[in-house]
């Protein structure tokens, strides 16, 4: 406890000694984590829409002008995974959709004559029922078309799966260049007290003691510049949310407290390992290097 | 502490031999002129008993330990056992006389209070308490030397390795400091000297250990800077 007193005001002194050094990797440290922060975001919004999307167990079914409403709704009511039907006729489809539009709903009247047709709305048992129980509907001749989420989350998939090769990419990329800086800054302080180390190590000083205010330096700048990177990328994202739900309500953004802590809790972690790892390596490697006897 | 070095040779690169298939043993609590003149080797051989140089050749023991085959854990265990004071002295620039005894103590684990006051204590010793708080550049060779040998006495060593503690000192600080060593080595303390001073050698007559470009060619119990035939 009493070589960690010395060792924090050790650290103090080393951030005092080179302020803009010490300013650079601040900012960097913020930088680097606000784009992880990103990518993290990124990859939750889509996996969440997609998962809202997947788990909409419903199927449309468009009917031909002519067909049978209420005898085809009792046909599919009997088949297989189908736990509930809903016919829904053009006159009940044109009440829904002005009850969708709310204050705009004066604007279908222009339409003139009620152009919807009828449709089922099909309720399935699980997931994997779903696109079996489209393909049966489409074949048969009273439907015009089938309409299921299935289709959007297959088109949503791929793009998720292209956002999350890319926030990975961003995410190695950023680790790599908040590690370069990382180790190049607890270099630079090892270097400006390369004496002191030699004269430490030959009066017998534990390497651990030695490399500990070089260590805490660097958790000092990932504590920080994530703890930064952290708050304002809550900030920022927080506006986001809000001013989505304010212009295109229909977009469902993950937004929740625990989603707050989550990423502070990463963004945090991921920090404070790195530069915990950073920061040992470089020191570790000097102190190796002076102890060895020539 | 006892100090064995059988064959020990170094040489660094091709062609420069520092030391050349030297015996040396020391008994617990003796104390040792190293002499000889310019490149003869004695910081070597010092430098070589601190484990700074590995020996090319030959096997070095000091109390436990071989310092041929030592763990880095070991390596620190041992040099908080022993001291040296060097012949560039080493101060860290950017401390006190006081912080710069001070922080060798706290880096082996003394509280902050603690090693002040020995610090302190030390510098007394040496005759620095008054200059405690003055920073390496404000100090003369002398005393910045003396510094460099409280630091070294601070936390009471096993085997204490001085490289010329009197280079820039006056006969008078010279003697006072040879006064503090010999009170050290009164107290069990191994003591090995490299010096070129005359004036102290004679004067306090200890085992001189004389190297000539590399090879020990003289090991006297209470012998002179020079040569002595009637001993
Ligand atoms: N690191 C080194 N690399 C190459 N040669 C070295 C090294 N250290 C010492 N030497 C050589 O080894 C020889 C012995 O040097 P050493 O410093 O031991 O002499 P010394 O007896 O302490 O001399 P002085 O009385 O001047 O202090 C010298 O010739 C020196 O040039
Ligand atoms: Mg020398």
């Amino acid at each position: 406890m009493r070589s960690f007193s010395f060792a924090i005001r050790d650290t103090v002194r080393l951030i005092r000694r080179s302020p803009g050094i010490s300013g650079l990797t601040f900012l960097t440290v913020l930088v680097v984590f606000f784009f992880v922060g990103c990518s993290f975001l990124l990859a939750l919004n889509t996996r969440h829409v997609i998962s809202v999307v997947e788990g909409e167990l419903v199927v449309q079914a468009y009917l031909q002008p002519k067909a049978d409403l209420e005898g085809l709704a009792k046909k599919v009511e009997k088949m297989p995974h189908v736990r509930g039907v809903r016919p829904i006729s053009p006159e009940q489809a044109l009440e829904l959709l002005k009850a969708r539009l709310g204050n705009q709903s004066a604007a279908v009247t222009l339409l003139g004559e009620n152009p919807l047709p009828a449709s089922l709305e099909v309720r399935v048992d699980k997931a994997s029922s779903v696109s079996g129980i489209a393909r049966e509907l489409v074949s048969m001749p009273e439907v015009e078309d089938v309409v299921y989420a299935g289709k959007v989350a297959e088109k949503l998939a791929r793009l998720s799966r292209f956002a999350e090769i890319f926030s990975l990419f961003l995410l190695v990329f950023a680790g790599l260049a908040g590690a370069l800086v990382l180790y190049n800054t607890i270099r630079v302080a090892i270097y400006s007290r390369k004496q002191e180390i030699e004269v430490m190590l030959l009066v017998g000083a534990m390497p651990g003691f030695v490399a500990l205010p070089f260590v805490l330096l660097g958790l000092f700048w990932g504590l920080t510049g994530t703890l930064a990177a952290s708050a304002v990328l809550g900030f920022l994202y927080k506006s986001f949310v809000n001013s989505v739900q304010n212009t295109l309500p229909f977009i469902q953004l993950v937004d929740s407290p625990q989603l707050y802590l989550k990423l502070a809790l990463i963004l945090i972690g991921g920090g404070v390992s790195l530069s915990w790892l950073c920061s040992w390596i470089a020191v570790e490697r000097h102190i190796s290097e002076a102890m060895k006897p020539s | 502490m006892e100090i064995r070095m059988s064959g020990v040779t170094k040489t660094f690169g091709e062609d420069i031999t520092a030391l050349e298939d030297v015996f040396l043993s020391v008994p617990k609590g003796d104390f040792v002129y190293l002499v000889g003149p310019t490149g003869s080797g004695k910081t070597t051989l010092l430098r070589i008993l601190n484990r700074e140089l590995l020996p090319s050749r030959g096997q070095v023991l000091v109390g436990e330990y071989n310092l041929r085959k030592l763990r880095r854990t070991k390596v620190c265990q041992y040099r908080r056992a022993i001291g040296m004071v060097f012949q560039d002295y080493r101060l860290l620039e950017d401390r006190t006389a006081l912080e710069n005894v001070a922080f060798v103590l706290e880096a082996v684990g003394a509280p902050r209070k603690e090693a002040l006051d020995r610090a302190g204590e030390v510098l007394d010793c040496v005759g620095m308490w008054r200059r405690r708080f003055l920073y390496p550049r404000e100090l003369s060779g002398g005393e910045q030397q003396r510094v460099s040998i409280a630091r070294a006495i601070a936390n009471d060593p096993l085997l204490l390795l001085c490289d010329e503690p009197t280079g820039n000192l006056d006969p008078q600080t010279a003697g006072e400091i040879m006064q503090v060593l010999l009170s050290i080595n009164a107290s069990g303390t191994t003591l090995i000297m490299a010096t070129h001073n005359r004036y102290l050698v004679d004067a306090y007559r200890q085992r001189v250990v004389e190297l000539k470009m590399g090879r020990i060619v003289r090991d006297q119990e209470r012998g002179r800077y020079d040569f002595d035939e009637e001993l």
